[in-house]
């Protein structure tokens, strides 16, 4: 590593982002060369700097009254009576659509596919919310192309579809991350989408133990999922899956934007 | 849940709130109001990304970046205000040649005021703001900014590195009497 490589990586290196054995690189090259520790220490400095004096700015100090009139909004917004009514009625409605949707399944499912097909879904959707929206994944993800390395070429597909910007009847979505993770045992390709102004996951799953759906193609629109719109499509031994808190209708066209070169990329594989 | 009495379960929830989300308020009123330059407006905008946050609770989980989280709503927020008033969405990347085309960027001086530090800081894009007071201010890991401002994690890291170059530049000029400070 040379005084260029740390100065690039040096931001990198006081927000403690580099991978560890880039760090001991920029360690060792620090132990041996006093310009770059004078620059990081610079850099250290200012950055110290900034945040002190962000923190000291009388000029950004809220009114001393706001924070109460904030609390005192906030715990009756909390304490609402017709909220706190809107909450039991939410239970029982959400019980009721619980019921019907079980009554739903147990009428339309094939016992054991389709179930295996359900849980495919529900692990998509914690997915999203664990992995997408909280980032607190008990594994940690990893890039496509060591997901490639390991367990095959499908991930190579989805390191370039779908493309970084995806045009679609409802508007633009466009992709903010890919990479391979794990949610309760389920692997996946995900790739997170911001589209309509929420965040929106596209998870690829190999279907050879989720039963049949539809049909090779066809999407899928089986309903909310614990509170989150998902429609699902399979092709090439693979199910593809996308879910988000938007419409249901805006998330089928996504997926209709989505299939052609989709399937396509992943035929032959 | 089930089973239990409403008030009750409105009192836990409001306490939890109250101990998890709340303390954040002021750090995120001090960034509301460096974004929106206007009191009032950074109120509204404290208030009802607080209120936004207290719909969601439910979906946080305990232990992890409650203050992430409440900049993710926050900015979120911001952005859906903006386009509520028909503003033009902040650029991509406004300047971005300049990053790669700093002429000369004279040495920060050793003694800088806050003043010098803060006016320096609000003469770059807003875009470079946005980052750099996410990172160094409110100490959010890239992957936590990059949620936040709904951008990939590249975008996060060439920006930072841009506006942190941008800044060394203007605080370098800060010590060179009647030369020109790039403007934002």
């Amino acid at each position: 590593m040379d005084c260029r490589d740390v100065r690039d990586l040096a931001d990198s290196f006081l927000a403690e982002e580099l991978m560890t054995e880039t760090n001991h690189e920029m360690l060792r090259h620090l132990e041996g060369c006093h310009a770059c520790r004078r620059e990081l220490a610079e850099r250290r400095s200012l950055r110290e700097g900034v945040r002190r004096a962000f923190a000291g700015a009388a000029s950004l100090d809220a009114r001393p009254e706001f924070a109460a009139v904030l609390k005192a909004r906030l715990r009756r917004a909390a304490l609402d009576v017709p909220a706190r009514r809107s909450i039991r009625h939410r239970g029982w409605w959400a019980l009721a659509a619980a019921l019907l949707l079980a009554a739903t399944i147990g009428l339309v499912l094939r016992a054991r596919d389709w179930t295996a097909m359900v849980t495919l879904a529900h692990a998509a959707v914690g997915d999203h919310r664990n992995c997408a929206l909280q980032f607190r994944l008990t594994e940690k993800p990893i890039p496509l192309d060591e997901a490639a390395k390991r367990y095959g070429v499908v991930y190579r597909v989805l390191e370039r579809l779908p493309p970084d910007d995806v045009r679609t009847a409802a508007g633009l979505a466009h992709v903010l991350e890919r990479h391979a993770c794990v949610y309760k045992g389920q692997r996946f390709a995900h790739v997170v989408l911001e589209y309509r102004g929420a965040r929106v996951s596209m998870l690829v799953a190999d279907s050879s133990s989720h039963g049949p759906s539809a049909g090779e193609g066809t999407i899928d629109a089986p309903g909310p999922i614990d509170g989150l719109s998902l429609v699902s499509f399979r092709t090439s031994g693979h199910v593809v899956l996308f879910t988000g808190e938007i419409a249901m209708g805006d998330l089928r066209v996504l997926a209709d934007a989505v299939a052609l070169p989709l399937r396509r990329g992943l035929s032959g594989i | 849940m089930v089973g239990k009495p409403a008030p009750e379960a409105a009192d836990d929830a409001w306490a939890a709130f109250e101990a998890e989300a709340l303390p954040h308020a002021d750090r995120l009123f001090r960034l509301a109001m460096w974004l929106e330059r206007d009191r009032a407006e950074a109120e509204d905008l404290v208030q009802e990304t607080m209120m936004q946050a207290l719909r969601s609770f439910h979906r946080f989980q305990p232990g992890t970046n409650c203050r992430a989280w409440l900049n993710a709503i926050l900015q979120h927020v911001r952005s859906n205000r903006r386009r509520a008033r028909n503003r033009a969405p902040l650029a991509d990347e406004p300047f971005e040649h300049v990053g790669r085309t700093l002429a000369f960027v004279p040495p920060v001086p050793q003694v800088l005021t806050d003043e010098d530090l803060l006016g320096a800081l609000a003469r770059l894009p807003i875009v470079y703001q946005d980052v750099i007071l996410l990172c160094d201010v409110e100490e959010l890991t890239y992957r936590e900014i990059a949620a936040a401002l709904s951008i990939p994690l590249g975008t996060v890291m060439s920006r930072l590195h841009r506006g942190r170059a941008l800044l060394r530049s203007e605080l370098g000029a800060v010590s060179l009497p009647g030369r020109c400070r790039t403007h934002s």
